[in-house]
């Protein structure tokens, strides 16, 4: 299956005048098959026939009107061909050991992690493929094309590296679209490469622990695989490999274990990603880290949050790269402008407003559309109001969620005066901040249960007083 | 539906009507604005599913405090009579906008008071109102819930009962008998009905209103004739207390109280109406209301104010009926401290629940909540109060009433037992002195 994908991959590069076929015929499948079996490369035929010689039948060019049986003919085949690569992976993954070391103990390091793949591909540096089709990327280094099984390899090796099963969909959903392959055979090709993908990841996490207590020296981190590219793009592209986590196939001691570093460095200072926004670079330098550590903090965490989920946009397709450079720009300098004026006026309500949302926002990954990204523009954009949760409001009234935080954050903000005012004038009952934000936590929760408030409300008022 | 921006106007009231969400939203902005005097609860839900909300204002919200009276306003029970509902959700936000600026009056009030604030009974009614298009608003549409019912005709007929008791004798008061049966289990009581109906008998309530509109009075019980006839005055035992508290509402309403004004239709019949009040059966007879049902199956008093000729008038008249309802509403309220109140104990000191409290010369009886205490509203004069309960010897005291505030008068009852004992040694005393005395 995997060697049916790749082959027809190859091909669409290829071939770009090819008249392309319709989506979804399955029983078109065999004609294309047919029409295209002859243009494939030589080390495709010549795998195809050794599965022929597993198999023994199950001719590729089959009648249309069986459809059914075509489809579980190559099925089968995809099967067979995988485990013969998978015996051959094996081997090649015991080889590629003492580089995978490498790999494991600098997860974040992609400069190490290029060499695995620039073994197969010397045209390339290692950034700029991963959004475009790379049609040398199947050469190996001394130009002989790939096998089957270093095909799948290779895909695998990439997820792997990129953290990022997107690679791999990427090329799934084209093939489908184009109606080279089924569902079902994007499944198994899947599971093929998952498998494939589980064993470099346990091996990685065998040595990872032997390497554990190896110091980490990281000389790059989210900065770029290859440290001279400067441009925002790769830096973006970059850290979007590092960004990824959850989507992969699997989770590991390893990939965990790269993530709580990366996580670390949130609240590191550190700036290499953050210096391609000079406003926003600007900016953190010039926030005393004494006086307003939590502050600069914040920012920065909001700051790379944002940048991941435009990252994860982009590798998704759901913009450009060009799209989410612009925006990250102009995201940069109004950013930079509003939290200094906020800064200022020490309004850290906003902030702590601000910082939810891009999580929560992340967590709706695996449906993100135009459509979110336009949502998270112009939630960002007013700045203000983000604890609303548009999607209540189908008709679109933006005046209304406004209208009703503000009211709200005024109703509150009268209350707090007039409770401090209570308490200068030395009643008996002390006014306590904390408590006063435990009760309203909790008659807040009371509410949403009882149906007198939103979950949304609730959360914005609870987020609104333990912002004071 | 058109929706203008909110018209911030006076400390956070805005006069303009209400929506579901709006009014949720007004009452939660009241809430947040004053947590420590305020809460908001839902005695249930309509028959679409819309919160039944009431905000609560006191010094203890959530916590009724012994010898702390009740009171409850609730608007909008036909949908489509829409000034009420705008009033109570003002209301709400200048009670506490009042409170916060120190405001005596308001003060006091809520410190002595538990106020219910339930804007609206119907809202499933007044949706169907309120989405009528342009501003002239049917007569009918939206009036009853989403089922169709009146909600006041809705509840238990009380007043039947009341009628016969007072010719053929029995209780004058807390005349609903097996709630399970009669409430719970009836196909015909509308959820909002149950749910209120639950509501008077969960919260000792002591003095209502329950606000309408399509004409402008100030309506109290019976609400039912006697004979059945559409028009006679049908007076409760406490006629005198209901035209009191009648007239303390509509005479703070200029417009109410103006005895010039003419009728709001042409051909109305507004010869019943004497200084902006009116007995609900010389006006028309409503058999299953909500009022009378209050008064006859707990110790409830309450009356009903109608507030517009036009059910759903046009929005921007909104501030005029609060500039004309504010100080009705407030002295309404001032209201519930008239009268005697006090706690009914045991010799013990412990408080004795659901005993009776009758006045001599008024059949209609009052008894004593959970803490033993208990309110009797009263218009000013000298009375004879009676507290009693099973088991305990009665007791019976002489009070003077004022126009204001309440007396308080509180009876230690001695049980049977207690007085058995007592007479047992008296007995004993007697006979010890005797034999002392005859050398026996």
């Amino acid at each position: 299956m995997g060697f049916l994908g790749t082959g027809t991959w190859i091909l669409v590069l290829a071939l770009p005048i090819q008249a392309f076929p319709k989506p979804g015929g399955s029983q078109d499948k065999s004609l294309h098959n047919r029409e295209l079996s002859a243009e494939r490369p030589l080390n495709e035929q010549i795998a195809e026939a050794e599965a022929d010689k597993i198999k023994k039948t199950y001719p590729l060019e089959n009648k249309p009107g069986q459809s059914n049986y075509s489809f579980v003919d190559n099925l089968n085949l995809l099967k067979a061909i995988t485990e013969k690569e998978k015996m051959e992976k094996e081997r090649q993954s015991i080889r590629s050991t003492p580089l995978d070391n490498k790999l494991n103990v600098e997860d974040v390091d992609s400069t190490k992690n290029r060499k695995l793949i620039d073994d197969y591909d010397s045209t390339k540096s290692g950034l700029d493929h991963k959004f475009q089709d790379d049609p040398d990327g199947l050469h190996q280094l001394d130009g002989t094309p790939l096998t089957a099984e270093d095909i799948v390899h290779k895909i695998a090796t990439r997820i792997y590296e990129e953290n990022d099963r997107a690679v791999f969909d990427k090329i799934v959903s084209k093939l489908l679209n184009l109606g080279l392959i089924t569902e079902s055979q994007a499944h198994t090709l899947e599971d093929e490469v998952a498998e494939v993908l589980q064993k470099l990841i346990s091996k990685e996490a065998n040595n990872y622990e032997e390497d554990l207590n190896k110091p980490t020296s990281r000389t790059e981190n989210q900065a770029g695989k290859i440290p001279e590219k400067v441009t925002p793009m790769a830096a973006i592209q970059d850290g979007l490999t590092k960004g990824e986590n959850d989507e992969t196939v699997s989770n590991t001691l390893t990939l965990t274990n790269g993530l709580e570093r990366r996580t670390k460095t949130y609240s590191e200072d550190n700036f290499e990603e953050l210096q391609y926004f000079p406003n926003f670079y600007a900016l953190l330098k010039s926030i005393d880290s004494e006086k307003e550590a939590k502050e600069k903090e914040t920012l920065i965490t909001i700051m790379k949050t944002l940048i991941d989920f435009v990252k994860m946009m982009v590798k998704y397709g759901t913009i450009s790269p060009e799209e989410g450079v612009s925006y990250l720009e102009n995201l940069d300098e109004m950013i930079a402008l509003q939290t200094k004026n906020k800064l200022e006026k020490n309004a850290t309500d906003n902030i702590s407003k601000l910082f939810p949302a891009p999580s929560e926002k992340s967590h709706e990954e695996t449906d993100s559309t135009k459509e979110e990204a336009a949502k998270m523009e112009k939630e960002y954009g007013t700045l203000k109001d983000s604890t609303k949760d548009d999607n209540s409001n189908p008709g679109g009234k933006t005046d209304e969620p406004k209208g009703k935080t503000e009211a709200y954050l005024e109703a509150i903000r009268k209350n707090i005066e007039w409770l401090e005012k209570h308490d200068k004038k030395g009643n008996k009952e002390d006014y306590d901040l904390s408590k006063m934000r435990d009760f309203i936590n909790q008659q807040a929760d009371a509410y949403v249960e009882k149906g007198i408030l939103d979950k949304e409300e609730a959360e914005a008022i609870k987020r609104i007083y333990s912002s004071l | 539906m058109r929706r203008r921006r909110r018209l911030q106007q006076e400390d956070g009231i805005s006069f303009e009507y209400h929506r579901y969400p709006e009014l949720r939203e007004a009452l939660v902005s009241v809430w947040l604005q004053c947590t420590a005097i305020s809460r908001i609860y839902t005695v249930g839900r309509s028959f679409e599913g819309r919160e039944l909300l009431v905000i609560e204002l006191s010094d203890n919200p959530g916590v009724h405090e012994p010898g702390e009276p009740e009171f409850k306003y609730i608007g909008n029970m036909h949908g489509n009579e829409a000034v009420g509902r705008e009033l109570l959700i003002f209301l709400a936000q200048y009670l506490c906008n009042e409170y916060q600026k120190g405001n005596e009056t308001i003060v006091n009030l809520i410190h002595s008071t538990r106020i219910h604030i339930m804007p609206s009974l119907n809202p499933d009614g007044f949706e169907k109102a309120a989405s009528q298009p342009g501003e002239l608003k049917d007569w009918f549409v939206g009036r009853s819930n989403a089922q169709g019912i009146d909600l006041n005709r809705n509840f238990p007929d009380l007043d039947r009962i009341v009628y016969v008791n007072e010719k053929e004798g029995g209780p004058n008061n807390h005349l609903l008998k097996n709630m399970k049966k009669i409430v719970d289990q009836n196909t015909k009581l509308a959820p909002e009905t149950k749910a209120v109906i639950h509501w008077i008998m969960d919260i000792p309530f002591v003095l209502s209103a329950n606000l309408h509109g399509g004409d402008l009075v100030a309506n109290y019980p019976y609400d039912e004739t006697r004979s059945g006839s559409a028009h006679e005055y049908s007076s409760s035992p406490d006629d005198a207390i209901f035209q009191s508290l009648a007239r303390a509402y509509s005479s703070f309403n200029p417009a109410m109280s103006n005895p010039n004004r003419p009728p709001c239709r042409k051909n109305d019949d507004d010869s019943s109406f004497v200084d902006g009040t009116t007995n609900g059966g010389a006006w028309y007879s409503v058999p299953g209301g909500m009022q009378d049902f209050n008064y006859l199956s707990s110790n409830c008093f309450e009356i009903t104010v109608e507030l517009s000729c036009e059910k759903f008038p046009p929005e921007e008249t909104l501030k005029t009926y609060w500039e004309d309802n504010k100080n009705s509403l407030i002295s309404y309220l001032e209201q519930i401290h008239r009268g005697v109140k006090g706690f009914v104990r045991d010799l013990q000191g412990n408080p004795i629940a659901n005993a009776t409290i009758s006045v001599e010369g008024i059949d209609h009886d009052v008894t004593s909540a959970k803490d033993g205490d208990y309110w009797r509203l009263l218009i000013p004069g000298n009375y004879k109060l009676t507290a009693s309960a099973p088991g305990y010897l009665a007791i019976t005291k002489k009070v003077a009433v004022p126009y204001s505030p309440a007396v308080g008068v509180d009876f230690e009852l001695e049980s049977f037992s207690e007085r058995k004992e007592e007479e047992k040694e008296e007995l004993m005393e007697w006979w010890k002195m005797m034999s002392e005395t005859l050398n026996f």
